[in-house]
């Protein structure tokens, strides 16, 4: 029990600490060519532990709050995180059980359909190319960090424990 | 780590229904008046997202000043190496001043100020706020200007504290000519097609041509705007009248939005009692002794 609570508080941290710099480097990272989605990879994170229906609730008062932040889309960005947060969750016992090596490729894929799926929404406007290898370079710095937090945390609630 | 599994079938059916419920609250939410949506983004925005809204404001501010600093510090530069080549052409003009018994020029001081847009009380976008050390009260009306070019007219001081008009102001005119002096008008603000705000130069003789991109500079009359300071460049002939007159359309060097500081000319000055005759001296081509929170420009040049 110690030992899932450990690693549950961990992650939680790792999470809110992805929130918390999406939130406060927003201006500079949407100005960046190429950046990582911080929320939807915060978001993915949390929807390995979370059952579809939280996971679902989270990804909409996350997609409030970058609505709000972005003065725009705030439906198209709640229904995206919304269905972000449910597909996550119901599809990770698809991908894999216990395996870690794997975030990588779900956080990978998950941010890759979830900017392109925002994108579609026209909460930025985009063409062929930024849709494809536009997202899937923010997609593949986004699995690199967040793997490295989901590693990070893991390890630090092992040595805990 | 052990992740969670999809659980039970009826587990699964009430996460279905949670997920539904909240995609069709997001499409209500797309479909909710713009009014609605600001009102539900006004409160996260000073709620849960105050602190991030802080932050970026922190972080523009420091970026703004960081950018302010740079302009600055290259602004600085290229006077300094203006001050020192104008120092020969300063001791060859006051060398030839003594030779002709003329008193040394005087141009008066300036004294450096913020400038904010804007009035508050009125929100008039044609005025400005202009604050400068205390114990400066600069005669008014006073011409404003930056080390672009013109920038308006301050009407009114108190204790360091005035208020003025950019060169939008619809009665605001000043007297202009070309560097050569070889034509003289008064200008205006003036929309140009599609709503920008330009200058118009009136009462040129029909003579008289002006090519585009001359420069005009302040003329003095008047006493209000010193003379030589850059207003504006020549766009274009707008009209003619009755072939005896015609005017032209003058792009401004500055426009409001881009001052953040400005100088006021001290007319004052001019009236204070000063040298008379100028001595050959070493250290006169140097700096120019005038008081420290002046910008003083008395010289021959």
């Amino acid at each position: 029990m110690d030992v899932e609570r450990s690693a549950w508080a961990w992650s939680l941290a790792g999470i809110a600490t992805l929130l918390v710099l999406h939130f406060l480097f927003r201006p500079l990272l949407v100005r960046l060519p190429v950046a990582p989605n911080l929320l939807v990879g915060a978001l993915l994170l949390a929807t390995l532990r979370l059952r579809s229906g939280h996971a679902a609730v989270l990804g909409f008062g996350l997609g409030i709050l970058e609505a709000s932040m972005a003065l725009e889309g705030m439906g198209s960005y709640a229904l995206a995180l919304t269905v972000v947060g449910y597909v996550g969750a119901r599809s990770r016992d698809l991908l894999f059980a216990d395996a870690r090596f794997y975030v990588f490729g779900y956080v990978f894929v998950g941010t890759w359909l979830a900017e392109i799926v925002l994108l579609l929404l026209g909460t930025s406007p985009a063409g062929p190319v930024r849709l494809i290898l536009g997202s899937g370079a923010d997609a593949l710095l986004t699995a690199t960090i967040c793997g490295g937090v989901e590693a990070l945390t893991a390890s630090l609630s092992a040595r805990q424990v | 780590m052990r992740y969670l599994t999809a659980g039970r079938p009826e587990s699964q059916r009430r996460d279905l229904l949670i997920a539904v419920g909240l995609a069709f609250l997001s499409l209500f939410i797309a479909g909710m008046s713009p009014d609605s949506r600001l009102a539900v983004t006004r409160v996260v925005r000073s709620t849960v997202l105050a602190p991030f809204l802080g932050a970026h404001r922190v972080f523009a501010r420091s970026a703004e000043l960081t950018e302010r600093v740079t302009a600055l510090e290259l602004e600085r530069e290229r006077l300094a190496v203006e001050v020192l080549q104008s120092a020969n052409l300063k001791l060859e003009n006051r060398q030839l001043r003594i030779i002709a018994g003329l008193p040394e020029r005087r141009a008066g001081d300036f004294a450096v100020g913020e400038v904010t847009a804007g009035a508050p009380e009125t929100g008039a976008s044609h005025t400005f706020l202009f604050r400068t050390r205390e114990g400066i009260e600069p005669l008014t009306p006073a011409g404003i200007s930056t080390p672009q070019g013109l920038l308006g007219v301050l009407r009114i001081t108190d204790g360091g504290s005035g208020l003025g008009e950019f060169w939008t102001h619809p009665d605001f005119r000043v007297g202009v000519r070309t560097p050569d002096g070889s034509a003289t008008g008064i200008l205006r603000a003036y929309p140009a097609e599609g709503g920008e705000t330009m200058m118009l130069l009136d009462g040129i003789p029909f003579q008289t041509s002006l090519a585009a991109g001359t420069l005009l500079e302040t003329s003095g009359e008047g006493g209000v705007h010193p003379p030589g300071v850059p207003v504006g460049r020549v766009v274009r002939e707008e009209d003619s009248r009755s072939g005896w007159s015609h005017s032209y359309l003058v792009a401004p060097l500055v426009r409001p939005g881009q001052a953040r500081v400005g100088l006021v000319w001290l007319v004052r000055s001019l009236l204070e009692p000063g040298p008379e005759k100028v001595g050959i001296d070493s250290t006169s081509a140097g700096q120019e002794p005038g008081r420290s929170d002046r910008v003083s420009s008395d010289s021959g040049d």
